[in-house]
């Protein structure tokens, strides 16, 4: 049977646009979840701002809390929080780089190898609070680091390993097997070969997986609290070789055995306190931690953007 | 040679194409050489209009050919047995051009001495004698192609030789003829012609059996004498 | 294995393969492989897809030693010092240091071309400055493309075209001064003018040092080699001069290929 070719495009045109009809009506659905999610958000984030707006001034990031909830600020919790983070920086990115680029590099492939992996994948998934009770064991009584900001900083990059881990070993799998070829047909070592390609190459996806760590970090309550962080702190960690009360000079390392406070336990415990005009400084407090996430993922994002500028294969 | 066919068919055409080509030329020189001699022998010279013409069809055939062998270099990058067919080739369509050449040559050859109205064609049957003997050899020469038969393509290299002694010995007579009866002399220089060119023919069929055997077993045996 | 002409005053030895295997695991790629490789000349090795050529190729390299569950069995002996390259008790990165490589799809590292260059140097140590510079452009112009890049040395190499990349690629390897340089399948992701210009410089690289090539273009074995080898199934079947192989192969399995029949 012969089509008439007018028939035939007739139909042509009759698939396309049923096809077209899908096409829109998928996206449609798209836009509508994209803008659930996006207007949750944006609720919150304006909520908190429109709620805490009579606290936005100067005063409240310099003063430390106070009974009254007008003269109360975030000073020792924002500091705290920038403190601890360090301290987790420090210890998470050379423990989880080293760890996956062990993993991915040297290790060779065996059940041995198969069962740390799973297990670094599960480690990823044990509750914060776990890791609280395991840091109260361990870094607070038996190494006697005690509620400090150390004790606090290891807790957390015990909490972010996993994910350093795991984010330096998808960085590292992103890079060409010819690249690491190349690099070893010229007669490098494993080592060399790491030192100057595997590694610079995934820094990239090794930062975005530290910052996106970090920004998980500084938002966590419970480990903290189960170790012990106080929620009432009026003054600051010694800095470095500052003059201290007793006339002694603080040591270079003297601020990581200071006890502290971060910002989500300072949150809490406004929200906990019966006098309304607390929940003001709540929002605002939340409303400040909301902004240095954001500001650690926009990082995350311009990092990853500046440094794979030159990397490509 | 080899059998199997090409993943390309177009190629396994192509070279179809070429061998049947060669064949179809070296059939209309074999019957070109036979009407020529038939011309000469018979004496109805009619048919010489028509083997010059027949030469024009052989020379067509060359070029076409030729032109094959280019696009099949050209397109297909021919290897082993098949640059050897396709290089072979060539040098074949050479020596059957030739052969042509030279029919066109007994047949005006035999205008001649019927011109001259001497009846008595001295060694007539000698010479067609000779000339059947080159035309066999062209025939297995082509036929060694057409089935790249090793034993027969040495057949007709030996059978090379006997033309050649053919060839002298008609001279030999046609010179006693000469000192016999001076009057025969342009007549028997003219045969003389068309012996020589017979013994070409048996030549050139040599060279396309050498040809042979070089697309067969990649051996080039031409100037190395017989002995490989 | 057939060896077409006996080797009637064969130039000298560069490597040889003696009753090589080569095992993936349990799977045998390689089937005793016996096979010469002629100093200063191009050897070019033929074959379908699968046939273990690129996998014979990288064991001049020791490359098959980066994963796990390789195996080899028997010899390459690499010549003048007779030393058995699959020995265990040879280390890879000494091969390595001798045995350059060129990869099918240029690779050059995301840094600068200089620093391309430099790599197989600096792994070795080097850390004069003058010196580098001196090898860095010694190697850039043997690749035949120090012209086209002195002016930008600290550019990136990522961005150079895809046939300068594949050139720089060699200098790469050329800098370090290989005996043996192995190519797999150089210009299968390049254009053919690219190509013809690589192909030119592996004719001009066989003054100074032997070269042993993957091909998946037998008119580029043709054009570029002065031995070929053919091989199908993990096994060699013919070797000999490129020219034996082209025009009058002794194997019809040979034939068939190059001739591009089914087999």
């Amino acid at each position: 049977m012969q089509a008439n070719p007018n028939d035939k495009q007739a139909q042509i045109r009759a698939l396309i646009a049923r096809g077209k009809l899908k096409d829109a009506l998928f996206a449609a659905l798209g836009i509508i979840c994209l803008g659930i999610g996006l207007v949750v958000i944006f609720a919150l984030v304006a909520d908190m701002a429109v709620k805490g707006a009579a606290r936005f001034n100067l005063d409240f990031f310099l003063n430390f809390a106070s009974r009254r909830a007008t003269q109360a600020g975030i000073l020792s919790a924002w500091v705290g929080s920038l403190l601890v983070m360090l301290v987790t920086a420090l210890t998470a990115v050379p423990l989880g780089v080293a760890a996956g680029l062990y993993l991915e590099e040297y290790a060779k492939r065996n059940w041995i190898t198969e069962v740390i992996e799973i297990n670094i994948t599960n480690l990823a998934a044990v509750p914060s609070i776990v890791y609280g009770l395991l840091a109260l064991g361990i870094f607070v009584y038996t190494f006697g680091f005690g509620q400090s900001i150390l004790s606090a900083g290891l807790t957390l990059a015990l909490l972010i390993l996993p994910i350093v881990i795991v984010s330096t070993r998808e960085a590292i799998r992103s890079i060409p097997a010819m690249i690491r070829e190349g690099s070893m047909a010229v007669g490098a070592t494993r080592w060399q070969t790491c030192r100057y390609h595997i590694i610079p190459y995934a820094m990239p996806g090794i930062l975005t997986g530290v910052i996106i760590g970090l920004a998980r970090a500084i938002g966590e309550t419970a480990p903290i609290i189960t170790i012990g962080a106080l929620t009432f702190i009026a003054f600051l960690p010694p800095v470095p070789f500052s003059e201290l009360a007793d006339g002694t000079r603080a040591g270079l390392f003297d601020w990581v055995m200071s006890p502290f406070t971060v910002m989500p336990i300072q949150i809490f415990n406004w929200t906990s306190r019966p006098d309304p005009a607390f929940e003001v400084n709540a929002a605002a407090a939340g409303f400040v931690l909301m902004a240095m996430v954001l500001t650690m993922n926009a990082i995350a994002i311009w990092l990853r953007y500046r440094l794979r500028k030159n990397i490509k294969w | 040679m080899n059998e199997s066919v090409h993943v390309s068919r177009k190629f396994d055409e192509d070279l179809g194409e070429l061998r049947t080509h060669v064949l179809e030329m070296g059939g209309l020189v074999e019957a070109q050489i036979r009407a020529a001699v038939e011309a000469y022998a018979s004496g109805e010279i009619g048919s010489v209009k028509d083997i010059v013409e027949a030469d024009h069809r052989v020379n067509k055939f060359e070029k076409i050919i030729d032109d094959e062998c280019v696009h099949v270099v050209a397109r297909r990058q021919p290897t082993a047995s098949d640059l050897r067919l396709v290089m072979g080739v060539t040098r074949i369509v050479t020596d059957l051009e030739r052969i042509g050449d030279e029919a066109k040559k007994i047949a005006k050859g035999a205008r001649r001495v019927h011109e001259q109205g001497m009846l008595n064609v001295p060694r007539a049957t000698d010479v067609r004698h000779v000339a059947d003997e080159a035309v066999i050899m062209l025939r297995q020469a082509l036929d060694s192609f057409a089935r790249l038969d090793v034993a027969l393509a040495d057949a007709v290299i030996h059978a090379d030789a006997k033309v050649d002694a053919e060839f002298k010995a008609i001279v030999r007579q046609l010179i006693t003829y000469m000192m016999e009866d001076p009057r025969t002399i342009s007549t028997a220089i003219d045969i003389v012609w068309i012996c020589r060119s017979v013994e070409r023919i048996g030549d050139h069929a040599k060279n396309i059996a050498e040809h042979v055997i070089y697309i067969a077993e990649g051996r080039d045996i031409r100037h190395t004498g017989k002995e490989e | 294995m057939q060896t077409a002409s006996a080797t009637t005053a064969a130039p000298a030895l560069k490597a040889e393969a003696r009753d090589f295997n080569f095992f993936y695991g349990d799977v045998q790629a390689l089937k005793k492989i016996n096979m010469p490789i002629h100093d200063k000349k191009v050897t070019a090795l033929i074959g379908p897809s699968g046939c273990g050529k690129s996998t014979y190729l990288r064991s001049f390299n020791r490359m098959h030693d980066l994963y796990p569950g390789n195996r080899y069995e028997g010899e390459i002996r690499f010549y003048p010092d007779n030393t058995n390259l699959l020995s265990p008790d040879v280390d890879p990165i000494e091969v390595r240091m001798r045995v350059g490589m060129v990869f099918q799809k240029p690779n050059p590292f995301p840094k600068s071309i200089f620093e391309n260059v430099a790599y197989g140097l600096r792994v070795r140590g080097e850390k004069n400055r003058r010196a580098l510079d001196d090898k860095v452009e010694a190697a850039l112009k043997g690749a035949a493309i120090w012209d086209e890049v002195k002016d930008r040395l600290q550019d990136l190499a990522t961005n150079l075209s895809g046939g300068q990349q594949q050139r720089l690629c060699i200098a790469r390897a050329l800098a370090t001064d290989p005996e043996l340089l192995l190519f797999d399948e150089p210009t299968s992701a390049l254009d053919p003018i690219a190509t013809g210009a690589i192909e030119e410089l592996v004719h001009e690289l066989k003054q100074r040092v032997t070269i042993l090539i993957v091909t998946h273009n037998m008119q580029q074995a043709a054009r570029v080699s002065d031995y070929t080898a053919y091989m199908y199934l993990g096994e060699m079947i013919e070797f000999g001069k490129t020219d034996d192989i082209f025009i009058k192969p002794q194997d019809k399995r040979t034939e068939d290929y190059i001739t591009g029949r089914m087999g």
